[in-house]
């Protein structure tokens, strides 16, 4: 498989580099992902908690790429009508509507009925070409002429029953339509698959089978002041580090949902907005809706905060 | 070598309960072709990635990893790589013992025989041992060896292996069917006689017999840490699965635990799947209309508003006097492990007096919440009277159609009233009444047993016993709602 660019893809360091570049910082392991799914040319089935970036990473490597990210966002009752192709009905009833004046001067001369069916036989299946056909995101994909990244996102969220429509795509990267036939990706310029799952739902074995399995987990407190440092620069080393060990102590919580990097990166806005230079629990107390999104949560750490603050404070001046 | 390095793996994986299948095998191959041996953790990312697909899965494959590839393996499957580029000589600090091909190797040979590598490799040449075993050890290379242990394994079937006893076992099973009489019979002809190059090639023999029995003893341990460990555990599983629940005992309840929630998971794959049967209902217009405009706006194709079926509501009654409790104790077990299916279940737990256990379930961790259970309600002396008085009170209100109840209790009542009227009140209005009996059904009727006038009463009644019955009953329970 050869994609343009494709040397940003050579290696684990050379990928985990230029993903950095990107402003996408990644563990060993994202990278090691990237670069056996192009190689080996395998889908990407990304699984953990919400908001740790595994959107962003296919939309990440469609930047480094510099291709296209052709992206189909799942939800339950999407068909395949939504997801593969569909006939423009409209045109193909128009275009009859227009061809009926024109039907007389083809049958023309035809005499009975067996020589008209036999002279209309000779134009195929006119209507049922890729003239009508309405492309939708996996088709795309397939057809793209340079490569892409597809993005299948939120799979768990989509039915059983769309799985299944999803395995011949990912094995063979083709589709098949009755009345045309099958569609192949270029053996040269398949697209690079990323699915994506927040777990509610076990995806099928069949599913798993066909992909490479990568979780991200929560980043450790390095990777996380690294992702914040490339994602809000402005911030002063000092409260970034302070912010990242509040977060990560918060993790620790047994809290409703748990604040991802994406809360952080919020948080880390939020307090430079607020001008702020160090965490104190007045602080704290006053954005913590920004990380913490059940009011039950906010009350839980609430009764917490003045420890959690200090050892945020503490863990720094110690680090 | 390689390959059969990565298949023995992927048979590893599988003893420990991941499923691997042949394409994924071919995949990792693949993987291991492109990735190399040189970095231990990248190859180990890889693999994870391309075997492993699940959290869980991802543990146990960490865990067999390190212990199948351990430091010694590892370098040995490099070097396999390397001696194909004849850099064998690299590896210096490796415990080679049987690479009479290669002056390096032998280097770090036995201590036994400090003579020089010329004179040594000399004597190979000026005198070869004779049986097949000596040949092997002295001339053959080290890969043919490893290959030549495994299928000694093989033959005498290694990876049986149960309990770690058996260890010495095997081994010298092992090294009899790799020929270890021909080289004893070699070894004693030599010693017997007296020149002195015969005397040399004893010595060496011996050596490397020695060296060898090493390697098959860790090839065997390996062998169990890969097999037995997992399969012991399996057969454990099996029989604590058959065995009378009353005759656990304590020390067994983490396993147990363990199984109900491996069943559980079970149950909740098979039965999520159905969820979502549709049912017919209210025509759904817009569906229609646009699913029919491909046929030319005729309605041909009807679409109905999709209505999900709904899950059972169980209500669960337990005995929790002594004689019970052990088996109420991993029906609630059960139940609450398959909340994410049963959303709406509820619990009672009575001995006289019935309390419904619960919050206490949906709040406290489920081992808190048996103690507590027990703790409240689990003294005294069983009433059932007294607690179908109490459920028609509290609860009778809740029942409907839709609701299931299980009731798990011996029915010993204690010669007390057993108010069977209240129950058949109970049948007429719920959809199923199930009774778990933990006794045989030989002694439903007989003593104080009061089954006779409640099996009347119940749309089914089960002998109960052990977590297979268990099982049975649950995954009945989620069928008849789907």
């Amino acid at each position: 498989m050869t994609l343009k660019n494709a040397d940003k893809l050579a290696s684990v360091e050379v990928i985990k580099h230029n993903f950095e570049q990107l402003n996408y910082i990644c563990s060993l392991q994202i990278a090691t992902a990237v670069f056996l799914a192009y190689h080996l040319g395998k889908p990407i089935l990304i699984e953990g908690p919400p908001g740790v970036g595994k959107t962003e990473l296919a939309k990440t490597t469609a930047e480094l790429l510099d291709i296209e990210c052709v992206r189909l966002q799942c939800y339950e009752g999407l068909d395949e009508s939504k997801a593969i192709y569909e006939w423009k009905y409209g045109k193909q009833l128009l275009y009859t509507q227009v061809l009926k004046e024109t039907l007389s001067e083809i049958l023309d001369g035809a005499t009975g009925l067996a020589e008209s069916v036999g002279k209309l036989h000779e134009f195929g299946d006119i209507f049922f070409s890729e003239e009508f056909l309405e492309p939708r995101p996996l088709l795309k994909a397939l057809k793209n002429e340079t490569g892409c990244v597809l993005l299948i996102d939120e799979v768990d969220k989509s039915d059983h029953e769309f799985e299944s429509l999803l395995l011949e795509m990912l094995s063979d990267f083709q589709l098949s339509i009755p009345e045309i036939g099958t569609v192949k990706a270029h053996p040269d310029r398949k697209p690079l698959v990323f699915l994506t799952s927040n777990n509610t739902r076990e995806i099928s074995d069949a599913l798993k089978r066909r992909c490479l399995h990568l979780y991200i987990p929560f980043p450790d407190a390095n990777l996380e002041k690294q992702i914040i440092q490339a994602r809000v620069p402005e911030l002063a080393e000092n409260l970034r580090n302070q912010l990242v060990t509040f977060i990560q102590e918060l993790r620790e919580m047994d809290l409703k949902k748990v604040p991802a990097i994406s809360e952080t990166i919020d948080w880390a806005r939020t307090l430079i907005l607020l001008h702020s230079e160090s965490l104190s629990p007045e602080l704290v107390r006053q954005t913590l809706n920004v990380i913490l999104k059940f009011q039950e949560d906010i009350e839980a750490v609430d009764s917490e905060l003045q420890t959690i603050t200090n050892k945020a404070l503490k863990g720094n001046q110690g680090s | 070598m390689v390959d059969k390095t990565l298949v023995d793996f992927v048979k590893a994986l599988r003893n420990a309960d991941l499923k691997v299948s042949p394409a994924e095998t071919l995949e990792a191959m693949q993987c291991m072709n492109l990735v190399g041996y040189q970095d231990r953790r990248f190859l180990k990312d890889s693999l994870s990635m391309v075997l492993a697909k699940t959290t869980d899965e991802k543990a146990a494959f960490d865990t067999c990893f390190n212990r199948f590839f351990t430091a010694d393996k590892f370098r040995q499957a490099m070097n396999d790589e390397l001696d194909d580029d004849d850099q064998g000589g690299d590896a210096d600090d490796f415990d080679s013992d049987a690479e009479g091909n290669q002056p390096a190797g032998k280097g770090g040979q036995s201590g036994g025989k400090g003579g020089g590598e010329s004179e040594a490799s000399e004597d190979v040449t000026a005198l070869p041992p004779t049986s097949a075993l000596g040949k092997l050890l002295l001339q053959g290379s080290r890969a043919e060896l490893m290959i030549q242990i495994a299928e000694a394994g093989r033959e005498v079937e290694v990876n049986k292996i149960v309990v770690f006893t058996q260890k010495g076992l095997f081994t010298r099973k092992i090294m009899d069917a790799m020929g270890l009489k021909g080289l004893q019979d070699e070894i004693g002809e030599l010693q017997n006689q007296n020149a002195k190059p015969e005397q040399q090639l004893a010595g060496r023999l011996k050596v490397a017999r020695d060296q060898l029995r090493e390697r098959v003893r860790d090839h065997v341990e390996r062998q169990f840490f890969l097999h037995a460990d997992e399969q012991g555990k399996q057969l454990r599983e099996e029989l604590l699965k058959k065995v009378k629940l009353s005759s656990l005992e304590k020390r067994n309840f983490k396993d147990v635990q363990e199984i109900v929630l491996k069943m559980a998971k079970k149950l909740i794959a098979i039965h999520s799947k159905r969820r979502k049967t549709y049912k017919r209902g209210q025509l759904d217009v817009r569906k229609t209309l646009r699913h029919n405009m491909q046929y030319d706006g005729m309605f041909f194709d009807l679409r109905w508003k999709a209505s999900k079926v709904d899950r059972p509501k169980v209500m669960c009654i337990c005995d929790v006097s002594g004689s019970v409790s052990n088996y109420s104790r991993f029906l609630l077990m059960f139940l609450y492990s398959l909340a994410s299916i049963l959303p709406k279940a509820r619990s009672f737990a009575f001995s006289s007096d019935l309390g419904e256990v619960t919050k206490l379930f949906e709040e406290s961790s489920l081992e808190d919440a048996l103690s507590k259970t027990m703790r409240d309600y689990g003294n005294g002396s069983t009433d059932y009277g007294r607690m179908f008085q109490d459920f028609k009170s509290h609860c009778m209100d809740d029942v409907n159609n839709k609701t299931t109840i299980i009731i798990l209790g011996d029915a010993r009542n204690n010669y007390g009233d057993a108010r069977s009227e209240i129950l058949r009140e109970m049948y007429d209005k719920a959809k199923r009444v199930i009774w778990l009996n933990p006794e045989p059904r030989s002694s439903w009727a007989v003593g104080d047993s009061e089954m006779k006038k409640y099996t009347a009463a119940c749309h089914q009644t089960e002998v109960c016993n052990s977590l297979q019955h268990l099982e049975r009953v649950v995954s009945n329970l989620l069928k008849t709602a789907g």
